[in-house]
C-alpha cells in the first residue's frame, strides 16, 4: 500500500466537494475514478497533489501522515498531475519542458541548461514508449495528444511514483489511447500507483484493477473491475436507471424538395492559425429542422468547417448560399446577423465568462432582443433566459450566480441557452459534449434533437464520437483530412460501419 | 472537526460577501481614515473649511479615475489620463484667453478629450498594438504638445472656471455635485444597458464576446473614447480647483493616481470587476489620506508619497489576500 487518504472533506463556497472519501492507493495497479463532472474526481486528485488542501481528513503515504500546501510537495514525493490544462509552457520546447518538469523544478536557479542530457533521456523515453514527437518543436505548436504524452514523459523522467491522469484520452484518438494504454500496463508492472480519470467508462473497464465511483463529493465505493458491471457503474454513478446511448432519436422523414437552408459549394479554405487544416473542396448541404453530424477524427477539419461559418477561416474557392442568397460571412457579427450561431468547442476559453453570472453568460448573444434604446429590460431578459433554462434542465444555484459553479454539463447547457436565446436558424455544435459526464450527454443529445425538430432550427453538429454521431444525426457526413468522404442518411447505420467510413 | 468546518464556512461566506460587494470593499478602510483622522487631529479635520478643500480636491481626480476604469474594465490600461488631463486644461485657458468666450473654451476641452479617448481607441482596436504601449506614446506626445502650445509657461486669468469651485449651500463645491452626477449617469451606463454588459464580458472573455456575435472592438473603442470625455472634463475642473491657472505640467503623474483610485476600489486590473462606486471611493480614499497627513504636518510632498505608496501596496495586498482566501 501506497497512499491512503482518509475521511477527505472539501468545501468550496455554496457547495460540497468532497465527504468524507476513504480510498487507498497501491502500486503495481491501475485505480480508475468515475462520477458525474462534479462528482469531485478532479477535487480529489488535485489533493492528492497539493493544488488543494482538506478542510478536514488525513493523507498517509507508506503509513507516513502527509500535508502537501502545493504541487512542489507532492512531488517531492514522487506524485505527479497529468491535466490536459496544467504545467507546460507553451513557449518552451518539448525537451525544455520536460526537463523543466522531469527535474529542473527542483534545481537551483544558476543552474544550467544542458539540452544533451535531457536529450538522451528523452528521445531514449520515447522510444521506449514509440512516441513520435519533435523533441524540439515548441509545445504551442504541439496537438493536443502530444501534449499529454509530453507531460506523462516528462513525469517518468522524474522517476514518478504515483501518476494521477485526469482525462488522459480525451484528446487522443483510437490509436493513441491503444498505445497509452499498453504505456500504462508496462509501467503498473513497474509498481506505480496510477489514477486513472475517464469519461469513457469502456476504456476504464479495460484498463484498471480496481475502480472507485463518486457521487456528488460522496463515494460510492469501490470495485474490483472484473467484477463490475457497466450499467451498473452507470446506474451509481448517477444515481438513477439511465437509458442506454443511441436510442434517443426517432427518425423522421426529411421533406427533401424543400430547398436547403445552407449550401457550401466547393469550399477550400488556408489555414489562418497554426495547427490548422485546410479544407478541400467541401459540398455539404443543410436542411431546415435537419441534424446534420460532421463525423471525423480530431484534426480532420470538422473544427475549421465550423468557424468557416462564422467568418474565421480565410477562404480561398467555393461559396456559401444561406437561404437561398449567397453570403459573404466575415465575421461572427455578420454569422449572427444570418442567424448562425457558433458553440465552440473549448468552452472555457472561447466561451463562457466565467467571471459573470449565469444570467448574463446565457444572454450575451440576444441583448438586443432584451433592450429598448440601449437600457436591458431586465424582467424580460430573465423570462426567457429561465424559459430556456428551464427546458435544458439547467441546474444551478441562482441565476445571479457566477456560471464558474456550475458543472461542466450544465455551462454547456447555458451555452446552448445562449445559442437559443439568439433565434438562430443554424446552430453549429462543435464537439457539444465533449468532457462532460455521461448522464448529461445524453439528456444534451436529446434535448438539442428535440429542439431543432420543434422549433425548426437546422443543427450542424461537429463530433467525433461515434455514439454521439447514431444517437442524433438525420445524416453523417465523414470528413477525412479536410475533404468530406462520404454523406449518408442514418438509417440502419452500425458503429462498425460508421467506423470502417472512417478509415478508407 | 465538524463544527470548525462550518465555522470556518461561515467565515469564508463573510469574507467573500465583503470581498464581492463593490461598495462595501472600499468604504472600510474609508471609515477606518475617517476614525485615524478623529482621533489625531479632530479640530483641523472636522471643519467646513476642510470638508470644502477635500471636496474640491477629489473632483478631477475621480473625472479620471472614472475614466481609467472604464479601460481597466476591458482588461485595458490607460496611461494618458495625466497628459489629457494636462492638455485639455491647457487648451481651454488658451480658448479662453484668445476668444473670451466661456462656453466654447468648455467645450473645445471636452472635444480634445474625446480625440484623444478615440485616437487610443484606435490604436488599441484597429492597429492592435497593446494598451499599455499606446497610451504609453499618448502619454508623452500630449504632454509635449501641452509645453509646446503653452510655450512652457503658466497661463493664468481664468476667473469664469471659478464657477466649478464656487459652494452650493456654503459647503459642496458645484463640481463635486456636477461629478456626482456623471457618476450616476456611468453607473446606469455600465449596469442598464447592453454597453456595460458587453463591456464587462470584454473583461472576463474577449474571445468568447467576439464568438459570440458581438463588434468587441467597437465596445471597446466606445470605452476609450468616453475615458477621454472624462478627461477632458477632469481638465476643466482641475482648472477651477487650481487657482484660476494652468501650468503646462498640470496632472503631471495623475495616471498613477488614476490607477491607484482604481486599485483601491477594488477594480481588478484583469479586467471584468469594478463599478464607478469604486472609482470615485477610491479616489475619495486616495484626496482623504493625502488631506490628512497634509493636516498632521507632513507637508513635504515626498513623505506623503512614500505613506501613500504604501496604503496602495497595502490595499492591493488584502485585496488580492481576500480574493484567494475565498476562492
Amino acid at each position: 500500500m501506497l497512499i491512503r487518504l482518509e475521511n477527505i472533506s472539501k468545501y468550496f463556497p455554496g457547495t460540497v466537494a468532497l465527504k468524507d472519501v476513504t480510498l487507498e492507493l497501491k502500486g503495481g495497479e491501475i485505480h480508475g475514478l468515475l462520477g458525474q463532472n462534479g462528482a469531485g474526481k478532479s477535487t480529489l486528485v488535485k489533493i492528492i497533489y497539493g493544488i488543494y488542501q482538506p478542510d478536514s481528513g488525513n493523507i498517509y503515504f507508506n503509513g507516513n501522515k502527509v500535508l502537501f500546501k502545493s504541487p512542489r510537495d507532492a512531488r517531492m514525493y514522487g506524485i505527479v498531475l497529468v491535466h490536459q490544462e496544467l504545467t507546460l509552457i507553451p513557449h518552451l520546447t518539448v525537451l525544455e519542458n520536460i526537463a523543466l518538469l522531469g527535474s529542473l523544478y527542483n534545481a537551483p536557479l544558476y543552474r544550467k541548461f544542458q539540452e544533451d542530457e535531457f536529450f538522451d533521456k528523452a528521445t531514449k523515453m520515447f522510444e521506449e514508449l514509440k512516441v513520435d514527437i519533435d523533441p524540439h518543436a515548441r509545445v504551442m505548436e504541439l496537438r493536443a495528444s502530444e501534449k499529454m504524452l509530453t507531460q506523462l514523459i516528462a513525469a517518468l523522467i522524474m522517476d514518478a511514483r504515483v501518476l494521477l491522469l485526469d482525462e488522459p484520452t480525451s484528446p487522443l484518438v483510437k490509436e493513441e489511447v491503444e498505445n497509452l494504454f499498453e504505456i500504462l500496463k508496462n509501467l503498473k508492472g513497474r509498481g506505480l500507483v496510477i489514477v486513472f480519470i475517464t469519461h469513457r467508462l469502456e476504456e476504464a473497464f479495460e484498463i484498471c484493477d480496481k475502480i472507485t465511483i463518486l457521487r456528488n463529493g460522496i463515494k460510492v465505493g469501490t470495485f474490483d473491475a472484473k467484477e463490475l458491471k457497466l450499467e451498473d457503474a452507470i446506474k451509481m454513478m448517477l444515481g438513477t436507471e439511465v437509458e442506454g446511448p443511441s436510442t434517443t432519436r426517432k427518425i423522421t422523414n426529411l421533406t427533401k424538395e424543400e430547398q436547403p437552408l445552407l449550401i457550401i459549394e466547393g469550399l477550400s479554405t488556408m489555414p489562418s492559425k497554426m495547427g490548422e487544416i485546410p479544407l478541400k473542396r467541401i459540398d455539404l448541404e443543410v436542411y431546415r429542422g435537419e441534424v446534420l453530424v460532421v463525423f471525423g477524427l480530431l484534426g480532420a477539419g470538422k473544427t475549421e468547417l465550423g468557424k468557416s461559418l462564422i467568418g474565421l477561416q480565410r477562404m480561398k474557392t467555393g461559396r456559401i448560399i444561406f437561404e437561398g442568397k449567397q453570403v459573404d460571412i466575415k465575421s461572427p457579427v455578420d454569422a449572427r446577423r444570418l442567424g448562425i450561431i457558433y458553440l465552440p468547442e473549448d468552452r472555457r476559453n472561447e466561451g463562457l465568462f466565467l467571471g459573470l453570472s449565469v444570467l448574463h453568460n446565457a444572454t450575451i448573444s440576444s441583448l438586443e432582443r432584451f433592450s429598448k434604446f440601449f437600457f436591458i429590460k431586465s424582467k424580460h431578459e430573465t423570462t426567457e433566459a429561465l424559459n430556456y433554462f428551464r427546458r435544458l434542465n439547467v441546474i444551478m444555484p441562482s441565476l445571479t450566480d457566477s456560471v464558474s459553479k456550475l458543472s461542466g454539463g450544465n455551462q454547456q447547457k447555458v451555452l446552448l441557452s445562449r445559442a437559443l436565446l439568439a433565434k438562430p436558424k443554424l446552430i453549429v455544435l462543435d464537439e457539444p459534449t465533449i468532457g462532460i459526464d455521461v448522464g448529461a450527454k445524453i439528456e444534451i443529445r436529446r434535448l438539442v434533437y428535440e429542439l431543432a425538430k420543434k422549433e425548426g432550427i437546422s443543427v450542424l453538429w461537429l463530433t467525433s464520437d461515434v455514439d454521439e454521431a447514431l444517437a442524433v444525426a438525420d445524416r453523417i457526413a465523414i470528413i477525412y483530412d479536410g475533404e468530406i468522404k462520404y454523406i449518408v442518411p442514418n438509417v440502419n447505420l452500425t458503429r462498425d460501419a460508421l467506423t470502417s467510413m472512417l478509415h478508407n | 472537526m465538524k463544527g470548525e468546518s462550518r465555522t470556518n464556512a461561515k467565515f469564508k461566506s463573510i469574507i467573500d460577501m465583503l470581498s464581492r460587494s463593490e461598495i462595501l470593499r472600499p468604504t472600510m478602510p474609508l471609515l477606518a481614515l475617517l476614525i485615524i483622522a478623529s482621533l489625531i487631529v479632530p479640530e483641523k479635520f472636522w471643519s467646513v473649511s476642510n470638508a470644502k478643500i477635500v471636496l474640491l480636491q477629489v473632483t478631477p481626480l475621480a473625472a479620471i479615475a472614472t475614466g481609467e476604469m472604464l479601460v481597466i474594465l476591458t482588461g485595458g490600461i490607460d496611461l494618458t489620463p495625466g497628459s489629457a488631463l494636462g492638455f485639455t486644461a491647457m487648451i481651454s485657458a488658451l480658448t479662453y484667453l484668445s476668444t473670451n468666450n466661456f462656453y466654447l473654451s468648455l467645450i473645445v476641452a471636452i472635444l480634445s478629450g474625446l480625440i484623444i479617448g478615440v485616437l487610443n481607441g484606435l490604436l488599441v482596436t484597429k492597429f492592435k498594438i497593446f494598451s499599455f504601449v499606446a497610451t504609453l506614446a499618448g502619454l508623452a506626445i500630449w504632454r509635449a504638445l501641452t509645453l509646446f502650445i503653452s510655450g512652457g509657461k503658466l497661463i493664468y486669468g481664468l476667473q469664469p472656471y471659478e464657477i466649478f469651485a464656487l459652494s452650493l449651500g456654503n459647503l459642496i463645491p458645484l463640481g463635486f455635485v456636477m461629478i456626482i452626477l456623471v457618476e450616476t449617469v456611468i453607473y446606469l451606463l455600465l449596469k442598464k444597458t447592453v454597453f456595460g454588459r458587453y463591456l464587462y464580458a470584454i473583461g472576463s472573455n474577449e474571445e468568447a464576446v467576439r464568438l459570440s456575435g458581438v463588434k468587441a472592438d467597437l465596445v471597446k473603442l466606445i470605452a476609450f473614447t468616453l475615458a477621454g470625455l472624462m478627461y477632458g472634463f477632469g481638465g476643466i475642473l482641475t482648472i477651477g480647483m487650481a487657482g484660476l491657472a494652468v501650468d503646462p505640467w498640470t496632472g503631471n503623474g495623475f495616471e498613477l493616481n488614476a490607477i491607484a483610485s482604481c486599485v483601491m476600489g477594488g477594480i481588478m486590473l484583469t479586467g471584468g470587476v469594478g463599478s464607478p462606486v469604486g472609482a470615485f471611493l477610491g479616489s475619495l480614499l486616495l484626496t482623504l489620506l493625502n488631506n490628512i497627513l497634509i493636516l498632521m504636518g507632513y507637508t513635504e510632498f515626498y513623505i506623503r508619497q512614500i505613506i501613500t505608496a504604501t496604503v496602495l501596496i497595502l490595499a492591493a495586498t488584502a485585496l488580492s489576500r481576500g480574493l484567494k482566501y475565498v476562492k
